[in-house]
């Protein structure tokens, strides 16, 4: 059977892509968070962390984005998400007003244009 | 004149009857049914006692071959204790015994002093043994030891002698074999109740259950088995199977494939992949034949993946009280020397269904049809009660009523909570049970006409409950937490129970559950008293006000 998540990293340049299919909850979440953190490298300059695929999260992934966010910030570095439009998870970001402290894209596309990637 | 012949014949007549009756008495002494109740060692002493009165003689012992088959060893003595007690031995075929042993029938030896060479055991020289008789101890054709008997002043043995000693030589025979078959299947019955899994999984909105009934005959327990696997938290490894014979020998190949199920099972997926390998490892043995079923149990889905190698088809019983078999294709039985690979079939449990595996021994019986065996089973399982358990229970009872049941029987029951508008579950506090919880809740919603944003809403409150309860609750250990939903007037009321006490949220961005709740329920109510903490959610199902 397949993990609860699967976590699949990609880096371009100074730019880390995470994107988390399945579901995110107390069970994965602070393997996922480990594994989230060690990808972003001090040459990092931003990590985007795609959620179009995550089909369920809770409070404990909530925790894990706002933790993530607090020590990228200290180290000068960004953190964008991507969250469809009228998803679940964005409901659930919603819930918690986390756009006030992560800036949300609806696509990958736009995340990277954001952060200044070539990708 | 003419009476004193006749007076003569009466007296040697008389004294041949005297003699008949004698020995009639001596055979009784030697085949008396209460010695059976003797365990062997006391029964062989008490054996030596009654032969060496009878037959008047100074010494008896039983020598046994040993498991290599080329061995005698002193097993029971009298008037030759220390052949016993240092563990005498000598080869088949050599000295007096052993020559009994390998010629397979009664020798004599009338007077040592002329033949001291016929010997080689020391201590009959020493205990100035002059006369030898000695019988093989015979089972099934096979020599298992030797019975002899010895006098210390010459003495002519006569075929009386002889008849009378290799009656109770088969006498000891016999109580020997009883005795090591005995030993033999507690031996394998012992072995098997270790194999046997003592404590079943009990995964949320899943109940298992089994019962193992060994064969009404001791020594024909050994081959039957079920297991289950504990693959990840969210699937389960299902087996049963059945070793062809009985005793240790099947109980420890039973054994052996049991672990190899398991190991396969932890490497590969597929239940077919699974029962391929196992059927190369079952060539590479060379051992006897066996049948068997593997399945994977998806604890989310309740999806069913199985593959059978000849093992009776499982029974799949329907929420409407209908049953139907999974006669799907199978392979072979295993250690058929046929090079077979196995197929993956999927059945899916609904809520209330129920999955029955079984052993042949509970279908199979002398002189009836499989198909009117498979039929009782059908009615049995229809007819108990839901509770897995005494489903089990029911069905072994029923199919084994008044039947000396021949063959050990084994049966694993797996089913699926019924969705009705109560539903009540006790889940172990581990986060890994989570994912579980938000399928059968999502499950449970749908049934209930909920929407998908009523199934995503409660899986969601739910599963922050729990997590709660978790985290805060409990310290490690085997915890439980309740989870009990019910809908009145389209409205459905979950609440979840735990027995420990909530911390303060820990760390900046905990305690974000309470609000997530919130979010997705009409209301949310948290209850904290000496007993544990009580989550109780609320939202109206469906599109309605």
């Amino acid at each position: 059977m397949p993990e609860l998540a699967r976590l699949s990293l990609e880096s371009d340049g100074d730019v880390e892509l995470a994107r988390v299919a399945g579901e995110v909850d107390a069970s994965n979440v602070d393997d996922l968070s480990l594994r989230l953190l060690e990808a972003v490298t001090n040459k990092s300059r931003a990590l985007v962390l795609d959620l179009t695929e995550t089909v369920y999260i809770d409070s404990s992934g909530i925790s894990l984005i706002f933790d993530a966010a607090a020590r990228l910030r200290n180290r000068r570095q960004q953190l964008r998400l991507v969250v469809p439009p009228r998803s679940f998870v964005g409901e659930v970001l919603a819930a918690v007003s986390m756009e006030r402290s992560v800036p949300i894209d609806p696509d990958l596309a736009g995340a990277l244009r954001a952060v200044g990637s070539s990708g | 004149m003419s009476s004193e012949p006749s007076n003569h014949e009466d007296a040697a007549a008389e004294s041949v009857a005297e003699e008949a009756v004698t020995r009639l008495e001596d055979v009784q002494r030697v085949t008396d049914a209460a010695l059976a109740y003797l365990d062997l060692d006391d029964l062989l002493a008490e054996l030596l006692n009654r032969v060496t009165e009878i037959l008047e003689v100074d010494t008896a012992a039983v020598l046994l071959v040993e498991d290599d088959g080329r061995t005698l060893a002193a097993r029971a003595a009298k008037g030759l204790e220390e052949e016993v007690e240092e563990g005498f031995r000598l080869p088949v075929g050599r000295g007096f015994a052993g020559r009994v042993a390998f010629r397979r029938e009664p020798i004599v030896i009338p007077d040592l002093e002329r033949t001291p060479g016929e010997v080689v055991n020391p201590l009959l020289r020493e205990k100035r043994v002059r006369s030898l008789l000695g019988v093989p101890l015979i089972v099934e054709a096979e020599v298992i030891g030797v019975l002899h008997v010895g006098t210390t002043s010459a003495r002519e043995f006569s075929d009386g002698d002889i008849e009378l000693l290799q009656m109770v030589a088969d006498r000891v025979a016999l109580a020997i074999e009883r005795s090591r078959l005995a030993v033999q299947s507690q031996i394998a019955e012992t072995l098997q109740r270790s194999l046997l899994p003592r404590n079943l999984p009990r995964p949320p909105g899943l109940a298992l259950a089994a019962r193992y009934l060994p064969a009404a005959h001791e020594s024909a327990v050994g081959g039957d088995w079920y297991d289950v696997i504990e693959l990840s938290p969210r699937r389960l490894g299902l087996t049963i199977g059945d070793v062809a014979g009985h005793g240790l020998a099947a109980a420890t190949y039973m054994g052996r494939l049991r672990s190899a199920v398991r190991a396969y099972a932890l490497d590969v997926e597929s239940p077919g992949e699974v029962l391929t390998r196992l059927a190369q490892f079952a060539e590479h043995e060379h051992s006897r034949m066996a049948t068997v079923i593997y399945a994977t149990l998806n604890l989310d889905t309740w999806a069913v993946d199985f593959a059978r190698a000849g093992h009776p088809y499982p029974l799949h019983l329907k929420a409407d009280g209908s049953a139907e078999f999974l006669s799907a294709e199978a392979g072979p039985p295993l250690g058929t020397g046929a090079v077979a690979t196995y197929e993956d079939h999927r059945v899916t449990l609904d809520a209330g269904e129920t999955l029955i595996f079984y052993t042949d021994g509970l279908i199979e019986r002398r002189g009836q049809l499989l198909s009117d065996g498979e039929t009782a089973l059908v009615e049995a399982a229809a007819d108990a009660p839901d509770d897995p358990e005494l489903k089990c229970r029911v069905i072994l009872s029923k199919l084994t009523e008044g039947i000396d049941v021949a063959d050990d029987v084994a049966v694993l029951a797996v089913q699926s909570i019924g969705l009705g508008e109560l539903l009540e579950v006790e889940v172990p506090a581990e986060a890994e049970q989570l994912a579980t919880l938000r399928h059968l809740i999502r499950r449970w919603v749908a049934t209930h006409d909920g929407t998908d944003d009523d199934c995503a809403a409660f899986a969601i409150a739910v599963s922050e409950a729990c997590a709660n309860s978790i985290e805060h609750a409990y310290g490690p250990g085997d915890a439980t937490i309740t989870l009990r939903a019910s809908l009145v007037d389209g409205e459905a009321k979950l609440t979840v129970r735990d027995r420990g006490e909530w911390r303060d949220p820990r760390g900046a961005n905990r305690g974000l559950g309470i609000p997530v709740m919130k979010e997705f329920m009409d209301d949310v109510q948290i209850e904290t008293g000496d007993d544990g903490t009580t989550v109780e959610l609320r939202r109206r199902l469906g599109d309605g006000p």
